[in-house]
C-alpha cells in the first residue's frame, strides 16, 4: 500500500513537471493567492500598532511590561479560586489579600519579627492565656471609606469563624469569642494558645467593610475585596488580576503605580512570556528545569534572580497500622537509608534543600534531628536496623511509595528513592513507585491504604507549632489502637503518642518563648524516637525580574510583598 | 402531505429531540460524576481538615443524601434554568461562570473557524480542481498532517516562533495587560470595540488572537480540506459541468460560480457540528495559550471535582451542541430538497 502511494505520488510529480509551470496565468494566480496572503498577515502584524494606542508598547513583546508607566506586571501560574478572606486558603489567594488587607499583627520586612500592624501594639493576655486584649489603630479607612473600629475587626473575625470557608478551623477551633470592649478588640480563646499573635498575621484575618460582605454560613464574595491595605481591587479574572493604589492608605504608599497579574495555565506559557520580554517578573511556578535555565541566561539578559529558602516542608509519612511500618526498626532503616541531598540534585537540580526535621530551618528552634540520628544515605546503619526487624534476602523489605500524580518533582523523588535503594541495597529492599489522582490518593491516605505517601505541608503562619501539632497530635486513639481520628490519620501515618499530645498542649499554654523552645527540641526528638515521618527536603522559591525592576524578596512566612516593588530608575 | 406540512412535523420532531438529548446527557454526566473516585469534599476542603467541617460541608451541599435525592434535585434546578453554584469559588453560579468564560471561547472558536474555511477551501479547491498533480497530493497530505499533528505541539512550536523567536505575537489572555478590554456589551472583544469605533482596540484583540486562532484554525482546516476535496471532485465530474466547460466558461469561474456551491452542503453540516463541539472542546488551544475560555474553565472544575460546574457546563455545552445539530438539520432540510423527512 504504501509502495503504491509512493508510485502514485511519482507519477503526479512527473505529469506536474511536464506541464508549463510559468506561464503569466499561473503567475498572476500565484500573485494574487500571495497578495491575499501579505494583506491579511500585515493586518494583522499591523495591528500591534493599534496595540499601542490601547496601551501596548511601540515595539517588544506583550504589552504590560513597558507600557505601563511605574505599574509592574506580574506573571504566575498560581490561580485565584476565591478572593473573600473567609474561604481563601491556597498561596496565591493568601498573597492577593496580604498586599490588599492589612492584619493586626505583621512581620517586618525581611525578618520574622512579630510587630503590631492594625494594633497599636502586642496583646496583652491574661494569666490564663485565655483572654486577648488588643488596643486599635484609630486613623484607618476601609477602601469603601467605612472606619476602621474593633466592631469592623470584630465582624470581620466572627465572618471568618461562621461562614465556614475553607480556612474557618483555624479560627473556630481556637476561639471563644470576639468582641469590642472600650474600643478594643478582646478575644477569648477556649485553650491557651501561645501562636495566637502568629495566627493573627493568617492572610484572611483582615478587616473587611460590614457594609460589603455578609455574615452567614456560604455567604462569600469571590470576585470581589474591600478592605484596609495599600492597594484596591481594580479587575479580578481568572487570567488578569489588577490591583490600584489605595490612595487614601493610612500606611506607606506602595513604591509602584500598581500591579496587574497574568494568570497563566502553564509554566511554559509563563517561561516564554518572561523570556520574550512580556513581564517585569515571574513568580511561581516553574518547572527546575526552566529555573536552572533561567539562571543560566539570567547575566546574558539583564535578568535577577531572586531565590529564598521557603517553609514548605516535603516528608515521606510512613503509616504505623499496617505492615512493615508498623516495626519501628523497619522505620528506623527507612530513615537511614535516605539520601536526601541525592534527591534534591536529580529531583530539584540543586532548587531544593535536604531537611532533616519537620520544623524548617527558617526557625532558630530546627535541629537536623534526622541526621544526627539516623545520617543520610546511611546504608550501614540501614543494614543493622534490617537485621533487627528481621529483613534479610530471603525475607526482603517490600514497600510502596505514593505521590500525587499531578507532581512531577514528587514522581522524580520517588524514583531517585528506589533507585538509590535497590542499587545500594541489592536484594533486600524492593521499592514499588506508585501514583493517583489527587483527590483519589488522600482519600485512600485517610483510610490507611497505603505503606507510604510523599506528601508536603504548607503552614497557614509562622509558628513552629504549625509544623508538630498537624503531624504528632491525634484527638482520638490510643497506642494500641492508633490513630482513629485526627489529623496523623489525615496524614498517613496514625501516629498516636500521649507523650506528644502533652508536649504540643505544653507549649501552646507556655507563654515564656525560651521554654516554649525547650518543648520544640523535646517534640523534634520524639519525631526522631518514633519516626511517623522521615522528612526529606525544604523548597527554595523563585523570583526572576527584568533589570528595572527591584526590591523584589520573598519574605521569610512566604509573603510576596507587592508594595516594595519598584520599577524604573 | 404538503412539503410545507412534513417540513413542519419534521422541524417539531426535532425539537421534542433536543430535551430529550440534553436529559440523557445531564444524566450520563450526574452519574460519572459520582461514579469517578475521589470525595469533593475533600477537594474542596483539603484532605487534613477536620471530620466535623467535612460532614457539615457534605450536608450543606447535599452530598449526604442518597444519589436519587440528589438527582432529581438537580433535575428540578434544571427545569428553573438554575444550573447551581460553584463549590469551588463559593458565592459564583454557573450562569457567571459562563457569563465571564464564554465570550472568550466564542470569539476563539468563531477566528479559528474563519480560517479553517477558508484554509480548508482554499487548500481543498486547489486540490479538487487539479486532480492528479501535485497540488492534489499536496491537498492529501496537508489533510493527513493537519489531522494527526497533536494541537499543543503545533501551539506550542508558533509560540517558539513567533512569540518568542520573532516576538512577533504575545502569549496567553485576550488583552494588554497595561490596557483595559472594550467594555460590554456582548464580552466579545472584537464586537465591543466595533461597537464603540474603537479600532485600536479591534486591531489589538486580533493581536491577541491571531496565534491561538491560527493553531485552532489551521488544524480544523485538514477536516473541511478534505470535504471540498472529495465533493468538489464529485460536483466537478458532473454533467453540468462539462455543459458549462463545452460553453467555454473558464475552470475558474465553474469552480466558484457553479461547483463549489453544490459541494458546499455537507461542509455546512461539518462547520456547524465543529463549531458546536469545539466549543466546548477547545480546551488544548486554550491551555496551550492560557486562553481563558470556557473550555478551560471546565477543565479547572474537573480537577477541583466542582460538580455544580461540570455538571452545568456540560448541560450548557449539550444544549448548544443540540441547538446547533438542530438548526443544521432544519437549515438542510429547507435548502436541499433531496434531504427526506
Amino acid at each position: 500500500m504504501i509502495v503504491s502511494f509512493f508510485l502514485r505520488l511519482q507519477q503526479i510529480c512527473r505529469q506536474s513537471l511536464t506541464r508549463r509551470w510559468f506561464s503569466r496565468r499561473r503567475w498572476l494566480r500565484a500573485g494574487q493567492y500571495l497578495g491575499l496572503f501579505s494583506l491579511c498577515f500585515l493586518l494583522a502584524v499591523g495591528c500591534r500598532s493599534g496595540g499601542d494606542s490601547a496601551g501596548a508598547p511601540a515595539e517588544g513583546g506583550a504589552e504590560g511590561a513597558i507600557g505601563g508607566g511605574d505599574r509592574v506586571s506580574i506573571g504566575t501560574t498560581l490561580s485565584a479560586r476565591t478572593l473573600d478572606p473567609a474561604d481563601a486558603y491556597e498561596i496565591f489567594p493568601g498573597i492577593l489579600l496580604y498586599n490588599m488587607g492589612d492584619r493586626l499583627y505583621t512581620y517586618t520586612p525581611g525578618t520574622t519579627d512579630l510587630v503590631p500592624q492594625l494594633a497599636t501594639e502586642m496583646p496583652t493576655i491574661s494569666d490564663d492565656g485565655l483572654t486577648y486584649t488588643i488596643p486599635l489603630r484609630d486613623d484607618v479607612t476601609l477602601h469603601d471609606g467605612t472606619p476602621f473600629t474593633a466592631e469592623v475587626m470584630a465582624f470581620s473575625i466572627e465572618r471568618f469563624m461562621e461562614n465556614g470557608g475553607r480556612p474557618a478551623s483555624l479560627l473556630a477551633g481556637k476561639i471563644e469569642s470576639v468582641a469590642s470592649v472600650d474600643g478594643d478588640l478582646v478575644i477569648a480563646l477556649q485553650q491557651p494558645f501561645a501562636a495566637f499573635p502568629a495566627l493573627l498575621t493568617f492572610s484572611g484575618v483582615t478587616p473587611v467593610s460590614p457594609e460589603a460582605y455578609k455574615l452567614g454560613a456560604g455567604e462569600f464574595s469571590p470576585t470581589t475585596f474591600v478592605g484596609s491595605g495599600p492597594y484596591k481591587l481594580a479587575s479580578f479574572s481568572s487570567d488578569v488580576i489588577k490591583l490600584d493604589v489605595n490612595e487614601d492608605y493610612w500606611g506607606v504608599r506602595p513604591a509602584n503605580g500598581g500591579i496587574d497579574i497574568q494568570v497563566f495555565t502553564s509554566a511554559v506559557n509563563l517561561y516564554n512570556t518572561f523570556t520574550s520580554g512580556g513581564l517585569d517578573v515571574a513568580y511561581q511556578t516553574l518547572d527546575p528545569d526552566q529555573i536552572s535555565q533561567l539562571e543560566e541566561d539570567a547575566a546574558g539578559n539583564d535578568w535577577q534572580v531572586i531565590e529564598a529558602g521557603s517553609t514548605v516542608v516535603n516528608y515521606l509519612s510512613l503509616n504505623q497500622k499496617i505492615a512493615p511500618f508498623d516495626d519501628l526498626s523497619v522505620r528506623q532503616a527507612v530513615a537511614s537509608m535516605i539520601d536526601r541531598q541525592l534527591i534534591s540534585d536529580r529531583a530539584f537540580k540543586g532548587q531544593a534543600e535536604p531537611l532533616y526535621s519537620l520544623i524548617p530551618k527558617s526557625f532558630p528552634v530546627y535541629e537536623p534531628v534526622f541526621e544526627e540520628a539516623y545520617g543520610d544515605g546511611n546504608f550501614d546503619e540501614a543494614q543493622k536496623y534490617l537485621s533487627a526487624a528481621g529483613i534479610t534476602e530471603a525475607n526482603p523489605l517490600a514497600f510502596e511509595i505514593w505521590y500525587p500524580s499531578s507532581s512531577t518533582p514528587r514522581q522524580v523523588a520517588a524514583q531517585t528513592i528506589k533507585q538509590s535503594v535497590e542499587q545500594a541495597l541489592p536484594g533486600l529492599v524492593n521499592v514499588t513507585v506508585s501514583t493517583a489522582e489527587s483527590a483519589t490518593l488522600w482519600e485512600n491516605v485517610e483510610s490507611g491504604a497505603y505503606n507510604s505517601v510523599l506528601s508536603n505541608w504548607y503552614p497557614d503562619y509562622f509558628d513552629p507549632e504549625n509544623f508538630v501539632q498537624p503531624f504528632l497530635t491525634c484527638e482520638e486513639g490510643s497506642p494500641e489502637t492508633l490513630c482513629t481520628v485526627g489529623s496523623t490519620q489525615a496524614n498517613g501515618s496514625f501516629y498516636y503518642s500521649d507523650k506528644a499530645n502533652q508536649l504540643v498542649a505544653d507549649q501552646n499554654a507556655e507563654q515564656d518563648p525560651a521554654k516554649r523552645d525547650a518543648i520544640f527540641t523535646d517534640l523534634q526528638q520524639l519525631m526522631v524516637d518514633d519516626v511517623p515521618y522521615v522528612p526529606l527536603w525544604q523548597t527554595k522559591d523563585y523570583v526572576f525580574t527584568t533589570a528595572d525592576v527591584s526590591n523584589v524578596a520573598v519574605e521569610p512566612n512566604q509573603q510576596f510583598l507587592l508594595w516594595q516593588i519598584e520599577k524604573g530608575s | 402531505m404538503s412539503r410545507s406540512r412534513s417540513l413542519r412535523l419534521y422541524v417539531f420532531s426535532r425539537l421534542l429531540l433536543a430535551p430529550l438529548m440534553i436529559w440523557t446527557i445531564t444524566t450520563v454526566v450526574f452519574l460519572l460524576m459520582r461514579a469517578t473516585p475521589g470525595d469533593p469534599v475533600d477537594a474542596l476542603l483539603g484532605p487534613r481538615a477536620p471530620e466535623a467541617a467535612k460532614q457539615i460541608m457534605r450536608a450543606k451541599l447535599g452530598l449526604d443524601q442518597s444519589l436519587i435525592k440528589q438527582y432529581i434535585d438537580y433535575l428540578g434546578q434544571l427545569l428553573t434554568f438554575d444550573l447551581g453554584s460553584s463549590l469551588a469559588s463559593q458565592g459564583q453560579t454557573v450562569w457567571q461562570i459562563i457569563g465571564d468564560h464564554f465570550p472568550a471561547t466564542v470569539e476563539l472558536t468563531l477566528c479559528g473557524m474563519i480560517i479553517a474555511a477558508m484554509v480548508g477551501l482554499t487548500v481543498g479547491s486547489i486540490a479538487a480542481s487539479r486532480p492528479n498533480t501535485i497540488f492534489d497530493a499536496g491537498g492529501r497530505v496537508f489533510g493527513i498532517v493537519t489531522y494527526a499533528v497533536p494541537m499543543y505541539w503545533f501551539g506550542m512550536i508558533l509560540q517558539l516562533i513567533f512569540a518568542v523567536q520573532l516576538n512577533w505575537f504575545p502569549i496567553g489572555t485576550r488583552f494588554p495587560l497595561s490596557a483595559s478590554p472594550p467594555a460590554g456589551p456582548t464580552g466579545l472583544y472584537l464586537l465591543d470595540s466595533l461597537l464603540h469605533f474603537d479600532f485600536a482596540q479591534f486591531g489589538t484583540t486580533i493581536y491577541y488572537l491571531a496565534l491561538p486562532s491560527l493553531t485552532l484554525g489551521v488544524l480544523i482546516s485538514g477536516v473541511f480540506e478534505r470535504i471540498v476535496r472529495v465533493n468538489l471532485r464529485q460536483t466537478l465530474k458532473a454533467d453540468y459541468v462539462e455543459a458549462a466547460r463545452a460553453r467555454g466558461i473558464s475552470e475558474f469561474r465553474i469552480i466558484t460560480a457553479h461547483a463549489l456551491k453544490n459541494a458546499m452542503i455537507p461542509v455546512i453540516t461539518i462547520l456547524g457540528l465543529t463549531f458546536a463541539s469545539l466549543l466546548g472542546g477547545a480546551v488544548l488551544t486554550e491551555v496551550t495559550f492560557s486562553w481563558p475560555g470556557l473550555a478551560n474553565r471546565l477543565y479547572e472544575a474537573i480537577t477541583q471535582r466542582d460538580y455544580p460546574v461540570v455538571q452545568g457546563l456540560m448541560v450548557f455545552f449539550a444544549a448548544i451542541v443540540a441547538v446547533v445539530s438542530i438548526a443544521i438539520d432544519i437549515l438542510n432540510a429547507y435548502v436541499d430538497p433531496r434531504i427526506r423527512y
